[in-house]
């Protein structure tokens, strides 16, 4: 009777930390960009504007699914790749992004290289991070990896 | 055998309840607890502990504008409690609050608008929220609660970042305040325990193209200077808001701060009615847990 109640209790305990954790989300798709190499895939000298192009197009609608798309000084990763396809469908040289920043529409023109190198690696990166954060987050928590 | 069998299951089952019904915010609680013990470490003798949590900061500085000992109470008034300087600049603005307006506002909303008496017939609730809903197994801030309330009433709901949301939440802040009341953050199901540790772990998780978590201001960094600026701590971080902030030269709620920092990190800001600001705003207000309602306030 003993051994059968300290099995149960063993039992129910696991059950009760397995319900517990918290299994944050890590897709098929951040794994697949975790063993990307940021530098020789969104090297556009390399691999040229469309490829690399191809690449952040593939990446960033999974960074937005997940809430973790990049924006800098008011223009997220979609604009930049929405004005891209354009700019090099046309074989332009500079591109001119429409953007928002709060409620005024703004633009700002970028070398198309230099825009594909970011749009790209914004899009990598995002998720890359995702899955570093799995590793990573509870480095940063007092009482948990956090020593002080 | 069939009885024993019987029994012993039974027992495990009362067990496990049990554990359970007991430890819904044993983490939590246990996370809060470390987090005061560091900011009572940190900021014990903020000279003294330089090397280890201060190293940017000149020891002139740390002798002159920073605050020893503080302990839990203290947190309430974020970068004020340790900042001198910012401290006699947050007093004399509070010699005339600019926020006073608001609360009138507020106070004239609660009464004039369809529904919220009712849904609301306590004022005095701002350190209550976020709470869970295991119904919608849904985070429930005060921003929202006021949008289901007007929907549920046959009314628009109100943008959640200012405006008349701002005033009305101003106004539950000051009875709050009033009424002496603190920080009372409940977790009290399996799926409330889940939703606070998502909002931990995207607390603490970098993210944006300058990958940093908000945790790197606000835990390691808290008490760092970023230009003229101090980093505030994420204890008490949730309980002056709504604020009024001298940049938007108005009043505004937790989600729009939020949506100020995500930009700052670098990131696209989640809208404010997502469950992933819930989240994150339940994980930092069960933080402040036991600290005394302090809005509405004002801050840089």
């Amino acid at each position: 009777m003993k051994t059968m109640i300290k099995v149960a209790t063993i039992l129910g305990l696991g059950a009760a930390l397995a319900i517990s954790a918290s299994a944050e989300e890590v897709t098929p798709m951040v794994k697949e960009a975790a063993k990307l190499d940021v530098k020789k895939v969104c090297d556009v000298k390399a691999n040229g504007l469309k490829k690399v192009l191809a690449v952040a197009e593939k990446y960033n609608p999974e960074a937005v699914k997940l809430g973790v798309e990049f924006k800098r000084l008011g223009i997220t990763n979609s604009v930049y790749i929405k004005g891209l396809k354009k700019a090099i469908a046309k074989k332009e040289k500079k591109v001119t992004l429409h953007y928002k920043a709060k409620g005024k529409k703004k633009q700002k023109t970028f070398p198309v290289d230099y825009a594909t190198w970011r749009a790209c690696t914004f899009a990598v990166r995002s998720l890359q991070q995702v899955d570093e954060a799995q590793k990573t987050w509870r480095l940063a928590v007092p009482g948990d990896g956090y020593k002080f | 055998m069939i009885k024993k069998v019987v029994t012993a299951s039974v027992l495990a089952l009362v067990g496990v309840a049990a554990l359970n019904a007991g430890t819904y915010n044993a983490q939590a609680e246990k996370d809060r607890q470390a987090l005061v013990k560091y900011f009572e470490k940190k900021f014990a003798n903020p000279e003294k502990s330089k090397n280890q949590f201060f190293p940017y900061t000149s020891d002139k500085e740390l002798k002159d504008n920073y605050a020893k000992g503080l302990k839990f109470n203290d947190f309430r008034l974020g970068s004020y409690a340790f900042s001198k300087e910012g401290k006699s600049q947050y007093d004399e603005l509070n010699e005339m609050p600019p926020y006073e307006d608001n609360v009138d506002a507020g106070e004239e909303l609660y009464n004039s608008t369809k529904g919220i008496k009712q849904c609301f017939p306590d004022p005095a609730i701002a350190g209550e929220y976020p709470k869970f809903d295991d119904k919608s197994g849904k985070v429930v801030t005060l921003e929202a609660a006021i949008n289901d309330c007007l929907k549920a009433n046959g009314q628009k709901p109100w943008n959640m970042k200012k405006g008349k949301l701002a005033d009305l939440e101003a106004y539950f802040a000051a009875k709050s305040k009033e009424a002496g009341k603190k920080v009372d953050i409940k977790i009290q199901s399996k799926a409330a325990a889940a939703a606070y540790e998502s909002g931990k772990k995207i607390y603490y998780s970098q993210r944006g193209y300058l990958k940093l978590s908000c945790a790197t201001c606000h835990v390691q960094g808290a008490g760092e200077r970023v230009r003229r600026e101090y980093l505030s701590p994420l204890l008490g971080h949730t309980t002056h808001f709504p604020v009024y902030r001298l940049k938007w030269q108005g009043l505004g709620t937790m989600e729009r701060r939020i949506g100020g920092c995500e930009k700052n990190q670098g990131e696209n800001p989640h809208k404010a009615n997502s469950q992933w600001v819930a989240k994150m705003i339940y994980f930092m207000s069960y933080m402040s847990n036991g600290l005394p309602v302090d809005g509405p306030d004002i801050r840089k």
